[in-house]
């Protein structure tokens, strides 16, 4: 039985006022961790996704939005561009990179995205199984996905119109997977990546038909041919011919016909393979109809590459460039009152908390003056009575820190599993941070501060008053 | 062992009181006898070093207690000096045994088990080894004090009225019990009562008036 197992038991003896003590320290420490858990997370994934991004060129409508959409892969895309636009845009002299992206389909709530290889090489990505699509249709998955859906190279399955969990589902042509990133903290982890051909193939003809007034333009004919397919994309849609898929859209309008609904997701049925030709889907596009959501634009190195670039895609029509650094910027400021606000709450906790241990303790040495002069006529010298006093205050912070250090590690947990769920974000609840150090120091120090005067209190007891009472 | 010369103590506000001087030797077992206000517990405070005199001497075991320092003390008493109060007190969040952990503990000295369970066994009360001092009745709990009084082996228990809140079949065999385990230990045992029915049992006596 030595100081720190009675401080201990004195602790345990009185669970209600010790309890209490522990329960509003303990919310404190939540309720601040959680909110330094949740903007250190963000702000990495921020940082990890805005590196190497100076501006995002989208249909016009919210930069927020088109900011959230193209590179945070949150919400809905402002539209389309052109994409013969967005290739005049690659193509001026003070830009470094262009990168298409093609965004809305999903497979099972997660986005397809319809790219170039350097969307990868942006986020720094690496394949760790398989390899980069090569013709339209082949798919690399970021790391999350394939772990969440299980999917393996060589699966197929079907896109789904839209962002969200679809009605309708692209199932005449399937994907294939041919490759898995490694894990890379980005928004990799949780897309889709495929060519921008496959997304077009996948809406050829349909995206004409629902817009209405653009025919779909047959450009089999030789005499067009050759304007058409200079740009260097379609290259390698020589190679292209005679590539074996399970259905053509060409001939599921046949299948139509003949009444086969039921096995439009039947890969297994080998009957029914047929041959696609994607040269002669793609053929039926003109470049002038092929669009693309959004492109991310980097700028070369210099001082004025940057104004110059946004005055030269803002002078475009049906086109607006958002400066990345100034929509972060802003969307910080907007998530600034809310983590204050949070942060000003917890520190009226702790202070609570703090109060509330000091009134706690004082009210219970006041009870145990008898006990304390007791110890000392044991033998105990003042100091150690001090000490005991202080170790109480100690173990309360301690243990109100352990409680509060725990519930947020579990609480983030759970919430990041709903924010996984919704948003396709990763966040973990076992993210260690340096401030939880100065957490802790700072909860030892309401501990020792609040029980400094009533330790001081008991070392300073008369106990000739106090035993003859 | 224990020695008194010309001590006087006066609180604010009020007349001094002087003691007579007085010694007794090491095994002695006495009464300090004498009516309420005229200072017996005063005494008994300034005999356990719990209050410092104006003037005068006590020295126990050929130490003057009035000279020493406060921390000083409160070592001498944990390890020379057993004490029993008019009411029992106890840390009440340990129970019986830790209580007697702890005075072992405080005074310096490791833990021996052997000694609380062979001291309350002679008590007659080993079987609340495990009890919660709360738990325990009125004469439970000064057996309990008794037994926290003589655990350290002092050469010298004091104590203070023991008797007074007990009825006489408690009080005859608390005060049998104390002297008993007194002259077993070799303490010198004090006791500062105004209680009669005590008078007989002891031969020595000191009287104040």
């Amino acid at each position: 039985m030595n100081l720190f197992k009675l401080s201990w038991k004195n602790i345990v003896y009185r669970p209600l006022s010790s309890g209490l003590s522990v329960l509003l320290l303990a919310s404190g420490i939540a309720i601040i961790l959680i909110t330094l858990l949740t903007t250190k997370q963000l702000d990495d994934k921020f940082e990890n996704n805005v590196k190497d991004i100076d501006f995002v060129v989208t249909a016009k409508g919210s930069r927020l939005q088109a900011l959230l959409c193209n590179i945070f892969q949150v919400d809905t895309p402002t539209g389309n561009i052109s994409w013969a636009k967005s290739n005049s845009i690659k193509m001026y002299p003070m830009v470094d990179k262009a990168i298409p992206l093609s965004i809305g389909d999903n497979y099972q709530t997660y986005r397809i995205v319809g790219t170039t290889p350097d969307y990868i090489d942006l986020f720094h990505g690496k394949i760790s199984e398989g390899e980069i699509w090569s013709k339209p249709m082949e798919v690399v998955l970021g790391e999350g996905v394939a772990t969440k859906l299980n999917l393996k190279i060589g699966t197929e399955f079907a896109g789904g119109h839209g962002l969200g969990e679809s009605t309708h589902s692209h199932d005449d042509i399937l994907y294939k997977v041919v490759g898995i990133l490694e894990r890379s903290n980005t928004v990799l982890d949780n897309l889709l990546l495929t060519s921008l051909e496959s997304v077009w193939v996948v809406h050829a003809g349909e995206s004409h038909q629902a817009k209405g007034s653009l025919e779909v333009k047959r450009l089999d004919d030789s005499t067009s041919k050759e304007s058409i397919m200079t740009l260097d994309e379609f290259k390698r849609q020589d190679s292209l011919d005679n590539i074996a898929i399970e259905k053509s859209a060409a001939e599921n309008h046949d299948e139509h016909a003949h009444q086969d609904h039921h096995d439009h997701s039947g890969h297994d049925h080998g009957i029914h393979k047929k041959i696609v030709n994607f040269d002669s889907i793609l053929k039926t596009i003109s470049p002038l109809d092929r669009e693309v959501t959004g492109l991310l634009v980097k700028v070369k190195e210099g001082a004025k590459a940057k104004i110059s670039t946004s005055a030269y895609i803002n002078k475009m029509k049906d086109m607006m460039g958002a400066d990345v650094a100034i929509e972060m910027q802003q969307l910080k400021q907007l998530m600034a009152p809310a983590t204050g606000i949070m942060e000003m709450l917890a520190y009226v906790i702790m202070t609570i908390a703090g109060i509330s241990m000091f009134i706690a303790m004082f009210n219970s040495l006041k009870d145990r003056q008898y006990e304390i002069s007791l110890m000392r006529v044991l033998g105990a010298s003042a100091t150690k009575v001090f000490a005991s006093i202080l170790i109480e205050g100690l173990y309360i912070a301690l243990i109100g820190f352990g409680v509060g250090w725990l519930f947020s590690h579990l609480g983030m947990q759970v919430f990041s599993s709903y924010l996984t769920e919704q948003y396709h974000y990763d966040f973990s609840g076992w993210v260690f941070i340096k401030e939880e150090v100065y957490l802790l120091v700072g909860a030892i120090l309401i501990g020792i501060v609040s029980a400094i005067y009533p330790a001081y209190k008991a070392y300073s007891v008369d106990l000739s008053k106090t035993l003859s009472k | 062992m224990i020695s008194v010369k010309k001590l006087t103590y006066k609180y604010k506000a009020s007349n001094g009181i002087s003691f007579p001087d007085f010694s007794f030797e090491q095994g002695d077992q006495a009464l300090i006898l004498g009516q309420s206000g005229c200072g017996k517990t005063t005494l008994m405070h300034l005999l356990s070093g719990l209050l410092k005199p104006q003037s005068g001497t006590i020295s126990i075991n050929q130490k003057d207690i009035s000279k020493i320092s406060r921390g000083e003390m409160d070592h001498f008493r944990g390890q020379n000096i057993g004490i029993i109060f008019q009411t029992p007190h106890f840390i009440e969040a340990l129970n019986v045994l830790e209580n007697l952990q702890i005075t072992q503990t405080l005074a310096g000295n490791a833990i021996d088990k052997n000694r609380i369970q062979t001291t309350l066994d002679d008590l007659g009360i080993v079987h609340k080894i495990k009890s919660k001092v709360k738990e325990l009745s009125q004469g439970e709990k000064q057996r309990v004090s008794i037994a926290r009084a003589l655990i350290n082996r002092p050469s010298i228990i004091l104590a203070d009225e023991p008797t007074s809140a007990l009825d006489d079949q408690n009080c005859n065999a608390v005060i049998e019990l104390l002297k008993q385990q007194a002259q077993k230990n070799n303490a010198t045992l004090l006791i500062v009562t105004h209680d009669n029915r005590l008078n007989a049992v002891f031969t020595k006596k000191l009287i104040l008036s």
